[in-house]
Parts: structure tokens; C-alpha cells; sequence
């Protein structure tokens, strides 16, 4: 017996999934679900005995500290995002919240590095490159880029890694790597003046011994 | 061959999992959530409740990680979870999936509907099935796109292969009365 509306659907079977969940979504999933190769999460419980339980007629003491919490979550928030900051040298500075739970001392570093980094960069533009005869700062740059978009992957990562430290520590890694390369191309940069000025020395000295 | 190694690397994964490894359960949740979110939004036809399905079906699937025996394919299995977890959000909701009446009369006859005046598009195919009662859109859904045989349907919604079977008829019936109506343009 011919069915053609079946015939039809498994044909075009992979464009009927149309719809995908929200992004979010992983993380509410991911706080549900047991971790046991991670530290136990502590589980602090409160037992006052029957009398004095949080349930039935302590019920406006959740509410209280559910406003309390609301509140605090609020402040730290407001805080943390006026602290951030502004640095006009792109680098993914964190804004997301959930990080600022994950990794709180994140913001502190970047701005550390960022500083650092715009630092190296105003040296190195005090060179004229053209004059040095050097043609290779957009390799220099894409370094930098590729870089940066890998520092944007680990942030990623820090959402949904186990081990956060790890992922930290790759993260700092990447800013200490970016200061690197400006440093060595600083250093490059400090050769070819100083022997091109012994060279033009040298021409002078020639011409004179002429 | 390659399905082998495929199903090697799927089982570390699994295996992974089971030892409460986070990144291997995200590996998991980005290999399948979006054809299971597919499946859970054609049962419950709700986004908000496909997305609470979806959540909770995962949840479950990880805690319960270790029941699996890897019979069927990982996929499968999770899959059963999804359907079920959609099927119950939905019976809480609304009423009887398949109506009283309809359990009883068993035999349809299996006429198919002239279809050639039809015009065949996947959206507006799709768009059609969304628009079935709940009943038939499950039925259809489960049959068509999922795969599942009408005895798996029986199963799963806990009526008889031939309750399945003419629902089944019914909705496709259904379904292109939908698509030939005058102001359901594609």
C-alpha cells in the first residue's frame, strides 16, 4: 500500500528538526546532574527539629531569604560591573555573570594584562617599522588575534569544565604568551636599531677616513 | 567498520559519563539535544515545555546513566527517555491521549485518502502536523518520524497495535484535510 505523506517524511527526514533549545539550557541542566568525580558539593543542612523548621509556618523566612539573596546577588553584580575597567585594547574582558561566579578573580587579571598588554603595544608602535625596514607586524597581529580568539574558546569552556583551574591557568597562560611575543618582538626591534645605527656609524666613519 | 568505531568512541563517552565526568556529559548533551528537543517539541508541540522535557529527560538520563547496558544505541535509549517524559508532561496537562471511544473501535479500515492534490512541502507539511490535535500528532509524530512501530506506539501510550494503527489512519486523514484547507497557504 503506497503511503505518500510516509514516503515524503523519511525522504526529507533531517529537515523536519527544525528547532533547537536555548543555549542556556545546558547549564540548568548541568547543575542537576551529579558530579562525582568533582569535590562533593557541600550540602549544609539546617535542623532545628520539628518545632523549628523552615517548612509550614517558617514560610516567610524562605521568602525572606530569597529576597536577601536577590538583593545580594544584585549588589555584587552592580559592583563587579562598575569595577570593570575600560580598556580600549581588544581582549574578551569578562561581562557574563555566570563567570563572575565561576572564576571571580578573572576580572582582576585581565585588567592586569590588559594593561600590561596596551603597555607593550604603545612601546612597540614608538618604533616606525617602515623606517627598520620590517614588514611583519600583521603576522604579528594575527598571532595576536588567533590568540585572543582562543582565549574567547576557554572562556567558553570555564562555563562548562569540571576543572576550572585548568582551564584558569590555560587562560592565563594565553595573556602571558601574548606579552611574550610583544616582548620578543621588542627585543627584535631593539637589534635592528642598534645596528643599524652602528652601521650608518660606520658608513660615516668611512666616508670621513675618505 | 566506521559505525563500529563510531559506536566505540560513543561508548567512551558513555562510559565517561558514568564516572560523573562533566565534559563527556556535555559531549553527550551537544551530540543529541537537538534531535531530542525535536522529538520532545512534536509531543508537547510547546517550546517552554519542550525545553522543560528536554531538561528534565537529560537529568535523567544521567542519573540513571547506569541502567544502561548498552543493548540498543545510546541514541535510542535516550530517545525512549525523551518520549516518555514528553508523553507524561502532556497526560498531566490535558486529558486522555487517545479517547475511550476510540480505544474500542479497533479496526479501521486502511483506505488510503487520494493525496495527488497535494502540494508537498516539508514546511507546510510540518506546519500541518503542528496543527493536529494532540492525539494525532503524537500518533503520527511517533509513527513517521521517529521511527517506532505501531506495536512500540502501543506500547508507549499503553493502547493496543490496532488503536495505534487506525489512530494513525485518522491522523494522516486528518492531516491532509489540513492541507488542502483554502487558507493554510505554504
Amino acid at each position: 500500500m503506497k503511503d505518500r505523506l510516509k514516503d515524503f517524511i523519511s525522504e526529507h527526514r533531517e529537515e523536519f528538526d527544525v528547532y533547537e533549545p536555548r543555549p542556556e539550557l545546558w547549564q540548568e541542566i548541568c547543575q542537576q546532574i551529579p558530579a562525582k568525580r568533582k569535590e562533593e558539593t557541600k550540602v549544609i543542612k539546617f535542623s532545628f527539629g520539628d518545632s523549628f523548621s523552615f517548612s509550614g509556618d517558617m514560610a516567610f523566612m524562605r521568602v525572606a531569604a530569597a529576597v536577601i539573596l536577590l538583593i545580594g546577588c544584585g549588589l555584587t553584580l552592580w559592583f563587579t560591573k562598575h569595577n570593570i575597567p575600560e580598556g580600549n585594547y581588544t581582549l574578551a574582558t569578562t561581562s557574563k555573570p555566570a563567570i563572575q561566579k565561576i572564576a571571580p578573580e578573572l576580572t582582576d587579571i585581565e585588567a592586569y594584562y590588559t594593561s600590561q598588554l596596551k603597555h607593550k603595544k604603545e612601546e612597540l608602535s614608538a618604533y616606525d617599522l617602515k623606517v627598520l625596514g620590517l614588514d611583519e607586524k600583521r603576522g604579528i597581529d594575527r598571532e595576536l588575534a588567533r590568540l585572543d580568539s582562543s582565549y574567547i574558546q576557554l572562556k567558553k569552556q570555564l562555563l562548562t569544565a569540571p576543572n576550572t583551574d585548568k582551564v584558569m591557568n590555560a587562560m592565563i597562560q594565553n595573556l602571558q604568551i601574548r606579552i611574550e611575543v610583544l616582548n620578543r618582538q621588542l627585543e627584535v626591534l631593539q637589534k635592528i636599531e642598534t645596528l643599524q645605527k652602528q652601521t650608518t656609524e660606520e658608513q660615516l666613519n668611512n666616508e670621513t677616513n675618505v | 567498520m566506521e559505525t563500529s568505531t563510531y559506536q566505540d568512541v560513543n561508548q567512551q563517552v558513555v562510559e565517561r559519563c558514568k564516572g560523573g565526568d562533566n565534559r563527556a556529559q556535555y559531549e553527550l548533551y551537544k551530540l543529541y539535544s537537538k534531535a531530542m528537543f525535536n522529538v520532545s517539541m512534536r509531543i508537547t508541540n510547546d517550546y517552554a515545555e519542550a525545553e522543560d522535557v528536554l531538561q528534565e529527560a537529560f537529568i535523567s538520563a544521567f542519573k540513571n546513566l547506569h541502567t544502561y547496558k548498552s543493548e540498543a544505541s545510546f541514541g535510542s535509549w535516550l530517545k525512549k527517555i525523551v518520549v516518555n517524559a514528553a508523553i507524561n508532561s502532556i497526560r498531566k496537562k490535558r486529558s486522555e491521549l487517545v479517547p475511550m471511544d476510540e480505544r474500542m473501535v479497533a479496526e479501521v479500515p486502511d483506505e488510503v485518502p487520494d493525496d495527488n492534490d497535494v502540494e508537498w512541502q516539508i514546511d507546510k507539511v510540518r506546519r500541518a502536523i503542528q496543527r493536529l490535535p494532540d492525539g494525532y500528532r503524537v500518533v503520527l509524530s511517533l509513527y513517521l518520524l521517529d521511527g517506532y512501530d505501531h506495536a512500540e506506539i502501543g506500547e508507549i501510550l499503553g493502547v493496543s497495535e490496532s488503536t495505534s494503527k487506525s489512530q494513525y489512519s485518522r491522523a494522516r486523514k486528518k492531516l491532509l484535510e489540513i492541507m488542502r484547507e483554502p487558507h493554510f497557504a505554504a
